[in-house]
This record gives C-alpha cells, structure tokens and sequence, in this order.
C-alpha cells in the first residue's frame, strides 16, 4: 500500500507537538525503519496510519484513501487491510492464543473452518502453534510479541505497522522476529517498523526514516540507527 | 451469517457472564409489562362494564311512600316509549335485597317495619330511549326517584377515562424505567469489555459487528421479562376471574383468550421495542465515543 503525508502537523490537547510537517511518502511493497528517541512521534505517525489519530494539519493517504474524509464503514474495511504489532501487544488475556489470533478472522465474517487453518498455519509459521491452548499471561515476552505477530498478518494485510516488535527481545529473538517481518515483507506487505533495536537497524540496512522532536530530520536508504537528531 | 451465530453466542455468553445483572433487568422489566399489562386489563374490564350498563333497558322507578301503585303504572304507560313495566312491591324488593347480600338483610327490618319503598321496574325498546324516559318519568309527581344503569355507567366511564389517562403516563413513565434499566446493563457489559472493542475495532469491525451481540443480549433480557410478565399476567388474571365470577357474578369479565392472548403479544412486541432501542442507543454511545480518532 502507497502511502502519502503531505504537510502533517499534530497537536495534542492543550500543547503538545506531536508531529510536525511532515512530509513523507513510500510504495507498495518497501521496507522503512521508524527510528527515534522516546517521545519523538513514532508511535503517534502509525496512529496517524490507522486513524486513531487525526492531524492537526495536513492531508494523509494510503492505499488511495484520503483518511480525513473516510466513514465509519470504510475505515473498518481499510483496517482490516492492515496489521499493527502494538508497543504494548493488546492481547486479550481471557482469550486463549489461538482464540486471540481467530478473532480477526471472526471480525471479517470468515467461515469457520477457513479461519481454523489460517490460524494454524500461521500459529505454526510464527512458531507458537504448541502454545495454541495458552493464555497471553501464561506466555513468555517473546511468544506475546510472536503471537501479535501473528494476529496482525493473520488476514494478509497489504501493510504491516510495527512499533517497536523487538523492544525487550534479546538478540537472538529480535532475529527470529525480524527474519518473520522481512519473510512478510519479501511476500509482497508493506511494512513500518518503528524501533529502537540498533543491533537490527545495522544488521537487516534498509531505509530508515529518523524523526526529532515530531521532525523527520533524516531519511536514508540503507541508512544506520545512529540517531542525528540528538546531536 | 457466521457473524449472526458468533453474535448470538457473544450475546448469550454476556448474559451469563453478568448474570446477577441480568436477572435484575429480566425482574424489572417483568414488573413493568406486569404492570402495563395489568392496567390494560383493568381499564378494558371498566370499559366493558360500562358498555354491558350503557346496554341495559331497565330503568328502576322509586315511588313516594303514600303514592298510588295503579295510578302512577297508568302515567308510566302513557309516556312515549315504555314496552313493559312491572311492579316490584315491598316486599319483593326485600326478598331481593335478601338474596343479593344474605341474612344482613335482616338488620333492614331492626326498624320494624320494611322501609323498602315499591318501585317499577320499566323497559323501553332500545337505549337511546334510556336518557329520555328517565326524564320523563322523574317529572311524574308519584316517582321520588330514578336509577337506571346509564346513569352509573355515566360515572363509571368518567372514573375509567381517569384511570386510562393516568395509566397512560403510568405506562410511559413504567417503559421509559425498564429503558434506563436496560440501557444500563448493556453500558455496563460494554464496559467490561472495553478492552476487546478497542482490538476489534482496530483490526476492522464493522460497528454493526461490534453492536450486534449487546443488541442480542438486550434483546433476549428484555424479552424475557415481558414473556414472563405474559404468562404471570395470564394466571393471576384469569385465577382472579374465576374468583370474581363467584362473589360478583351479574358483573361482566372479559374472559376471551383471543383478547388476553393479544395483550401477551402486544406486551412482548412493546418488550422487544424497547430493549432494542435502548440497547442500540447503549452501544452507539460507546462506539461513537470510541472510534472517534484522536
Ligand atoms: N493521546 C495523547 N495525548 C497527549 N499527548 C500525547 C498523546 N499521545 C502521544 N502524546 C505525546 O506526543 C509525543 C509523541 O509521543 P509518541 O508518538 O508516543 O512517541 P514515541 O512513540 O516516539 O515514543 C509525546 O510527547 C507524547 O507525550
Ligand atoms: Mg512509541
């Protein structure tokens, strides 16, 4: 999915700059780094994504969608074209891991026995399939983050959001987790992945796009994390 | 249509869940259509009443203590639309009191003498000839008074117009209750469940989607309580019939099913009506609140 912020500026109640004029396009199938030090915007520019949040200014369009004009309805059904790994998961922790994944297919109106396979298959192919029964707490750091995974790419989405799917991972998880998202990526989703993982950032190089104070400041091809803003 | 089956699993499961809440709305909610439903009873019952008395012939003609039996009967015939009269004596009209309240009646004759007056009783041929002659007949000189079951009627129907129109703000005041009750239940289970809203709308339910199973859940409460409040209406009616019969048997009860059945039907469309629409309202709010973007 294309995506395109022209001029986006975000203000939050009373005062806070969120974002500010930002000017930032990629296509269909590219690979971009969020990188940032906390507070800096990256999760408020997903949101913008998703529209959970509305600019302040400026105009955002994805998939050739104008967000600022799109219904209720719509917007469900551009949802349902993009997975989002949360920073904080939003796993349901009343739902088994499988139920949890199932869920979305159970939004879209899918049969029963279709969402049963999709589910295994992609339990399986994030490696939790024997944890299926388990619920999110039961769950070690790196099986939550692999189960929302899973639940964002469930459904094939076109575009992948990721924010920060490798924070508390050590190295070797943050691999396994990362060889996923590019295997994702390489089958043809679009994918932002917000992270603070240098170790990721120089070893998998791709564009990165770095913002300061709700400032892109820095957009590279294969570019490294080491933040200029701060400088 | 797997949608339809997860959203009425969803909405019973949310029943069960909150069960203790649910139970007081399904008792609530049967109270009020109980209420509704016993009012309509009462104020069709007076209604009929009132038609059956509008319908009587008769007209009872008290005499004067010294007035002349055959001379007054003469005067009667003569008015316009008289078909019948006859003579009910002293004595008849004690027998009669006696049948109707019993052996009290002997506490009339404590006095002595029967204090009775005679009377007649007069038929005219149809009723809207009932008004007329009992003016008519008040203007004999003989006659000291008139009763005739149009005049009881009368205040009759002006107690039932009182009654139907204090139900009526009853019954609206009693809906708009069990309205408030219901909304609250499903605002308190879409609270408890928050969380999974915000997820599901995220990954792209549609707002019917996440509506339909507190919809459901609404819907089946509200049902209940009038299906119970039907049938609890239905027995305590029609124990209560059977009973009246006994002890007042000249006053005309509805019995028909048909109608009792359709006052189940309309106190379960009214149940359905109004847990839908304050379960929709519930939810709407909540949604509306939630996907408005920050
Ligand atoms: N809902 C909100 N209301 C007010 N301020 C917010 C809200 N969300 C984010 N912010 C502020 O916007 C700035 C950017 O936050 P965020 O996008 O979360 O940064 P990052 O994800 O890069 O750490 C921060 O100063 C944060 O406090
Ligand atoms: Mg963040």
């Amino acid at each position: 999915m294309e995506i395109k912020f022209s001029g986006v500026t975000k203000i939050f109640q009373p005062d806070i700059i969120a974002l500010e004029d930002i000017y930032f396009q990629m296509e269909k199938g590219d690979f971009v780094y969020l990188v940032g030090e906390t507070g800096s915007g990256k999760t408020t520019l997903l949101r913008c994504i998703t529209r959970e949040v509305v600019p302040t200014r400026g105009q955002i369009s994805v998939g050739g969608n104008l967000l600022r004009k799109i219904n209720r309805f719509n917007l469900a059904l551009f949802r349902r074209d993009i997975g989002v790994v949360f920073q904080s998961f939003l796993l349901l922790p009343n739902l088994t891991a499988f139920e949890n994944v199932a869920f979305v297919l159970e939004v879209m109106g899918l049969p029963p026995r279709e969402i049963s396979d999709r589910v295994s298959e992609v339990l399986k192919l994030v490696g939790i399939w024997r944890r299926r029964n388990l619920f999110p707490p039961q769950l070690s750091g790196g099986e939550q983050q692999r189960l929302s995974i899973a639940r964002a790419i469930v459904s094939g989405p076109s575009l992948l959001l990721a924010d920060e799917p490798t924070g508390n991972l050590d190295n070797h998880t943050a691999d396994e987790i990362m060889q996923l998202i590019l295997g994702i990526n390489a089958a043809g989703t679009t994918v932002i992945m917000a992270t603070h993982n240098e170790y990721i950032v120089d070893t998998y190089t791709h564009r990165v796009v770095e913002i300061h104070r709700g400032r892109i400041v820095r957009d590279e091809e294969q570019g490294r994390y080491e933040l200029h803003g701060s400088c | 249509m797997a949608a339809v089956r997860y959203a009425c699993r969803d909405g019973w499961r949310l029943i069960v869940r909150h069960w203790g809440m649910s139970l007081l709305t399904i008792f609530t909610a049967m109270s009020v259509f109980f209420i509704i439903g016993a009012s309509t009873l009462f104020v069709l019952n007076v209604k009929n009443i009132v038609s059956s008395l509008e319908n009587q012939l008769t007209i009872q003609a008290y005499l004067k203590p010294k007035a002349d039996a055959k001379a007054t009967e003469k005067a009667i015939k003569e008015l316009p639309f008289v078909k019948e009269t006859k003579l009910i004596t002293r004595d008849m009209a004690l027998e009669r009191l006696r049948s109707r309240i019993g052996e009290q009646a002997k506490a009339v004759m404590l006095l002595g003498e029967n204090p009775l007056p005679e009377s007649f009783e007069i038929k005219v041929k149809n009723v809207s000839q009932v008004a007329e002659t009992a003016r008519l007949l008040i203007a004999i000189p003989e006659v000291e008074d008139i009763v005739y079951a149009g005049r009881v009627a009368e205040k009759l129907a002006r107690v039932s117009s009182f009654v139907e129109k204090f139900s009526i703000i009853m019954l609206l005041v009693a809906i708009a209750a069990s309205g408030v009750v219901l909304f609250n239940t499903i605002r308190i289970s879409v609270y408890s469940r928050e969380e999974e809203i915000g997820v599901m709308m995220m990954v792209g339910a549609t707002s019917t989607y996440v509506a339909l199973p507190f919809v459901i859940q609404g819907f089946i409460l509200g049902i209940t309580g009038a299906l119970f409040a039907s049938l609890l209406l239905g027995g305590t009616y029609y124990s209560a019939v059977t009973r009246l019969k006994e002890m007042l048997p000249f006053i005309p009860l509805i019995e028909s099913t048909r109608l009792t059945g359709k006052l189940a039907f309309m106190l379960i469309c009214c149940g359905a009506t109004v847990s839908l629409i304050s379960s929709l309202m519930a939810v709407e709010k909540f949604i509306r609140k939630a996907s408005k973007p920050l």
